[in-house]
């Protein structure tokens, strides 16, 4: 596979979430705003590629059967420095995030990429792996984060576009239901709705 | 498939726990100060908040040298005073449902509460989490702390001064809360009563 591939085809042909399906717990949970959401895709990204290249750097020194207990222990490391990191540096958010910070190490989508591509490949290829589906990850948090801001709250990143564009007045009200979990859901649907049609491949055939 | 031995093994995984061991310990260490200083700027923004100031993290910490004076902070029983020492707020302390909870009560010079505020670790979203809420918070406004403590239940009269109302579904954390609330008042009754003497 060429390296542009690597890093493309995440975000469409083998997207984490619409695809793989993985990943989907955290993106129900830190989707209701956009700045959270924002964050939570950065140190997945951060986590998923940073993991990969350790991992892929240690690759033919690691022993099959402690393989696992490997990568757990260098994921879990990385998501503590990310979450100190977050504490120091964005408290706010990171105190928003809460435990959704330290439920990374159990995000499918790092374990996954460890265990089908970190393991057998060289590491530049495992970065930018890692970096692929991070982000392709990371994009469907941000539409989501997005929608669900702006039609719940009225608000993006805080700043108020619904009251500064005068909805309110003409009797606008913000639609609650957007907020709640279930919401999220329906919208990922709606992406992998729009995304099958477009790309046939991924349709099984019957 | 390459064969590794048992001690190889062994040895592979105490080395990697040493280095990841060093390295967090490190990192944790070096930002220690920075995050102290962010949990430090949070519980002024709390305290502030009794007493109607919102501040935003930045300016707290100025607002609180201006507005807040701190009493007995190293004994076992701080408190702040307010409003050039008319008002007192006592700190409160206890446990919830699956961790710690704790909050600020802002009293005037006759015990009544002009504000509160709660924080929580990790109480169930929706439930017991409610109580970090203004909406929770503004219940108490107007309460008494003087010859009883304040306690939380289903249905509270909105005209008894020591009755709060309590959160549906968090009824483990609003028990907390109460038992808070109890110890608070039997710790520092005595100050509250010579407070109002002053």
């Amino acid at each position: 596979m060429k390296k542009i591939d690597i890093i493309k085809s995440p975000f469409n042909k083998s997207n984490p979430i619409t695809v793989q399906v993985l990943g989907i717990c955290s993106c129900l949970a830190v989707t209701a705003q956009l700045k959270p959401a924002v964050v939570m895709a950065i140190s997945v990204t951060v986590v998923v590629a940073l993991s990969n290249l350790i991992i892929s750097l240690l690759r033919n020194t690691i022993p099959p059967r402690i393989r696992i207990i490997v990568q757990l222990v260098v994921v879990s490391a990385l998501v503590i420095l990310v979450n100190q990191v977050l504490m120091a540096f964005v408290y706010d958010v990171s105190k928003q995030l809460s435990v959704y910070v330290g439920l990374i190490i159990t995000n499918c989508i790092v374990m996954g990429r460890l265990e089908a591509f970190a393991m057998s490949n060289k590491p530049l290829d495992s970065l930018l792996d890692g970096l692929g589906n991070g982000l392709g990850y990371g994009i469907i948090l941000v539409i989501l984060g997005f929608v669900r801001e702006l039609f719940g709250n009225g608000t993006l990143w805080g700043y108020p576009v619904f009251e500064k564009l005068g909805l309110y007045n003409i009797g606008y009200e913000n639609n609650g239901f957007v907020i709640m979990a279930p919401m999220a859901l329906i919208l990922v649907g709606i992406i992998i709705w729009i995304q099958r049609s477009r790309n046939k491949d991924l349709c099984e055939k019957c | 498939m390459k064969n590794f031995s048992n001690k190889y093994m062994l040895i592979y995984a105490l080395a990697l726990a040493a280095v990841v061991a060093v390295v967090l310990t490190i990192v944790a260490t070096s930002l220690k100060p920075r995050q102290d200083r962010n949990r430090d700027a949070e519980t002024k923004q709390m305290i502030l908040k009794t007493i109607g100031i919102n501040a935003s993290r930045d300016d707290a910490p100025e607002l609180y040298a201006r507005n807040i004076t701190e009493c007995n902070l190293n004994t076992s029983l701080p408190y702040f005073t307010f409003d050039n020492g008319n008002g007192i707020i006592i700190p409160l302390k206890g446990n919830g449902l699956w961790g710690p909870i704790w909050g600020y009560l802002a009293l005037d010079c006759s015990g009544n509460v002009v504000g509160a505020v709660f924080g929580h670790e990790g109480e169930t979203p929706g439930l017991g989490a409610e109580i970090a809420t203004d909406n929770f918070a503004k219940r108490f406004i107007g309460k008494e702390m003087a010859e009883h403590p304040i306690y939380l239940t289903k249905n509270a009269d909105k005209d008894n001064p020591y009755q709060v109302d309590a959160i549906s579904g968090g009824t483990m954390t609003s028990n907390g809360v109460t038992a808070m609330l109890e110890k608070a008042y039997n710790d520092y009754s005595s100050l509250i009563t010579n407070h109002q003497s002053l």
